[in-house]
């Protein structure tokens, strides 16, 4: 296998007393699409946010592009804790995608894309809004980019808001459940979108509810019980002959 | 009978127009000056107060209270007579503050207070996750505050904004109490002269309902207006 593009060694993130990540460590190789399944409460939420570091890890590492996110190795070989805005930059690798869409409602579509870029990349408007509507092209909704997000349906708004995450070119992209705030007939095009990044190469980690979607998308299933991995298999074995009887129990429930 | 007909006569208020309207000019200085204070005091205690710091976040929460509570009337009679004699007392040079910098120091004091806890309500009406996009987006806590929060608070406070700037207009007119020379100043002078109040303090009544409501009828059009466009 070549130099895995996330590496994560024994993360683990607390709130108060209440253990949510017990210790998660694996690795995923460029191209590798994984989607995290679980039942809710189970962690699959947390371990996304403590990978980008919306929510700093309570202890453990997050390597990306053979670069650590939350600290750097000082010169004696000490792990110094970096700043907010030393994250900030290195989280650009991470391009995230919500459950609520989450784009901002005074900026149009367009807006919303070229925000990042211009602010944080400090891309010219011209070139911003060219690399803008080469995404917007690719989740077929460059026809919309004068609208505002609030005339937009839900599967709209959520394309918008994948192109928005791409046009920083992260390395990886997360996928916060992203189709569990849309009504069933729109989850289609959402996932459509998200098996046309798979198909171009794109890393991707997928919290999921689409059994479907984990199953013919991903490269790779992780179900996760109580904060920690309990199992971790390409989608054929795992969901036709799961080792762990939790997975199993999970797997029945969510496909009966 | 006779009383009331010349109440509502304005002849006399007509007569002095010239000079009681001058004395408008010195409501609408108080109004933008304190109004501008207001914003950027209330703006700033508001932030301190959502700040992590606890301690600042306490210091601004009761800066805030604080305003809040004191009544403008005696906010402006102790902000123009107390502070300068401390001042007095602490350099032993005679200080006094001018009618208009206490009159702007008050009713920005006092808006301050209101106006931090519109942004507040305003800044927490922001639905977490814009925020939580922006930040993984890269962006800094300031670009956030900037580009993504502040936009949309302003949106959402704008209606309570215009009360507030709308009752600040109308407490300009306590002004006359520290001898500013507003209209209601130049009124009560007048009216003293010539001992007849009730068709002067109509026609003041008259002129200030009028500039209010066109002026509130204007501001909630084009706000409302702004503001549908883009909330979700």
């Amino acid at each position: 296998m070549s130099d895995p593009v996330i590496k994560v060694v024994d993360l683990r993130k607390s709130f108060g007393a209440l253990a949510v990540l017990k210790g998660i460590s694996f690795e995923l190789e460029r191209g590798a699409v994984l989607s995290v399944i679980g039942a809710s409460g189970s962690g699959k939420s947390t371990l996304l946010r403590c990978l980008n570091h919306l929510e700093p890890p309570s202890a453990g590492e997050v390597w990306v592009g053979g670069q650590p996110i939350g600290f750097r190795i000082a010169a004696d070989g000490s792990r110094r804790p970096d700043s907010e805005a030393a994250i900030g930059r290195r989280r650009v690798e991470l391009g995230m995608v919500f459950q609520q869409f989450n784009l901002w409602p005074h900026l149009t579509v367009l807006g919303n894309v070229i925000e990042a870029p211009v602010h944080v990349r400090k891309l010219s408007r011209a070139a911003a809004t060219e690399l803008a509507r080469h995404f917007l092209a690719k989740v077929d909704l460059l026809d919309k980019q004068h609208e505002y997000p609030a005339r937009l349906s839900g599967g709209q708004q959520q394309r918008v808001a994948i192109a928005r995450a791409l046009a920083m070119q992260p390395t990886v992209m997360l996928f916060d459940e992203p189709t569990s705030s849309l009504d069933p007939e729109l989850t289609g095009e959402v996932l459509e979108a998200m098996r046309g990044l798979a198909r171009d190469g794109m890393t991707m980690i997928v919290v999921t509810h689409e059994m479907g979607f984990a199953r013919e998308a991903s490269s790779r299933v992780m179900f996760l019980h109580n904060g920690m991995i309990e199992e971790d298999a390409p989608p054929e074995r795992l969901f036709t002959s799961p080792a762990s009887e939790r997975c199993r129990q999970f797997l029945s429930k969510v496909l009966a | 009978m006779e009383n009331l007909r010349e109440s509502l006569d304005l002849s006399l208020f007509w007569e002095y127009r010239a000079v009681v309207l001058g004395g408008l000019g010195f409501n609408l200085a108080v109004f933008l000056c304190a109004g501008a204070a207001a914003i950027v005091l209330g703006l700033t205690a508001c932030l301190c107060r959502l700040s992590r710091r606890r301690w600042l976040a306490r210091l601004a929460g009761g800066y805030t209270e604080t305003c809040r509570s004191a009544p403008e009337y005696v906010l402006l009679i102790w902000v123009h007579y107390v502070p300068p004699l401390l001042l007095t007392v602490a350099t032993g040079i005679k200080i006094s503050f001018s009618p208009f910098g206490s009159a702007v120091i008050a009713l920005g004091l006092a808006y301050s207070g209101y106006l931090a806890e519109t942004f507040r309500a305003g800044i927490l009406a922001v639905p977490r996750g814009h925020v939580d996009a922006a930040a993984a987006l890269g962006m800094t806590p300031r670009l956030r505050l900037r580009r993504i929060v502040l936009p949309q608070a302003l949106r959402h406070m704008l209606p309570e904004a215009m009360n507030q700037a709308i009752s600040l207009f109308k407490a300009t007119t306590l002004v006359s109490l520290i001898a500013v020379p507003d209209l209601m100043y130049r009124v009560s002078m007048i009216a003293s002269q010539e001992m007849r109040p009730l068709p002067l303090y109509t026609g003041a009544a008259l002129v200030y309902c009028a500039l209010i409501f066109t002026f509130s009828s204007a501001v909630r059009l084009l706000s409302e207006r702004w503001r549908r466009r883009h909330l979700a």
